[in-house]
């Protein structure tokens, strides 16, 4: 028996949702830890190689945009939060920012390349189902969701 | 192993860089400042080997965009080399395959 299906087997057993929760402090240096354990949630849950390096790149994507935008003066840190269901990964990634605006998100400008905006891009891309939350005065939250076996 | 290093070979004025590791948002400043570095004290067009490059996301996608706008105004440019798979992907899924050079 594969750990996938060992992980298969625990979930549908359960039938509920398992979920880890990292905080991270708003600093570049703990990015490639959000992405260690997506790869090993994701890995677990039995998704294929090349999709758990897709998962890393969005989450790291997202992250990455937490620590650009989410930064404030009360809150030093933000929240990934993985929701693992037998069928599908749930990726939330929140901070207190003000975050960006799904509408003003488009692909890369052939003509005049931007050095930066690619993040939210990318992560709509590679991932299954993408909505951005913004709470005025609360927060901003990026979730993400991945399907096994589409 | 996380970070990189850098390699550079004067081999008939093209200067090449190694990447190892990782680019992301913890190490695409010294990525920056080494390839700037390299921009500003050499001429002829810059080589980047991809073959020990394990991870990059759009942090590294900003610094080689920063570069080849820098060099394209002094007709130089940049070629990337080897490629991994996963790194090769994110060129294609943002459309920069278009614009920079692969060599996979």
């Amino acid at each position: 028996m594969t750990l996938a299906d060992c992980a298969e087997n625990s979930a549908v057993k359960s039938r509920h949702k398992d979920e880890v929760v990292l905080v991270l402090p708003n600093k570049p240096d703990y990015v490639s830890v959000a992405r260690l354990t997506v790869s090993g949630i994701a890995g677990r849950m039995g998704f294929d190689v090349e999709t758990v390096e897709d998962i890393k790149l969005a989450l790291a994507e997202a992250c990455t945009n937490a620590i650009k935008h989410g930064c404030c003066e009360e809150s030093k840190e933000y929240k990934v939060k993985f929701g693992i269901e037998p069928n599908c990964l749930t990726i939330c990634v929140s901070d207190k920012g003000c975050g960006v605006d799904k509408k003003e998100i488009c692909g890369p400008d052939f003509e005049n390349p931007k050095e930066g905006g690619l993040g939210i891009f990318i992560i709509d891309t590679l991932m299954d189902d993408v909505e951005l939350h913004q709470v005025p005065g609360s927060g901003f939250t990026i979730t993400m969701k991945k399907n096994l076996g589409v | 192993m996380s970070g990189f290093e850098n390699h550079y070979e004067n081999n008939g004025g093209i200067w090449t860089m190694k990447l190892k590791g990782e680019v992301d948002i913890y190490t695409a400043a010294e990525f920056k400042k080494q390839l700037n570095a390299a921009i500003e004290e050499k001429c002829g067009d810059i080589h980047i080997d991809c073959s020990e490059l394990e991870y990059m996301d759009s942090t590294g996608l900003g610094v080689l965009i920063g570069a080849l706008k820098r060099l394209r105004e002094q007709d130089r440019n940049i070629r990337l080399k080897n490629l991994k798979p996963n790194v090769q992907r994110l060129f294609h899924i943002t459309g920069l395959d278009k614009i920079f050079i692969l060599e996979v």
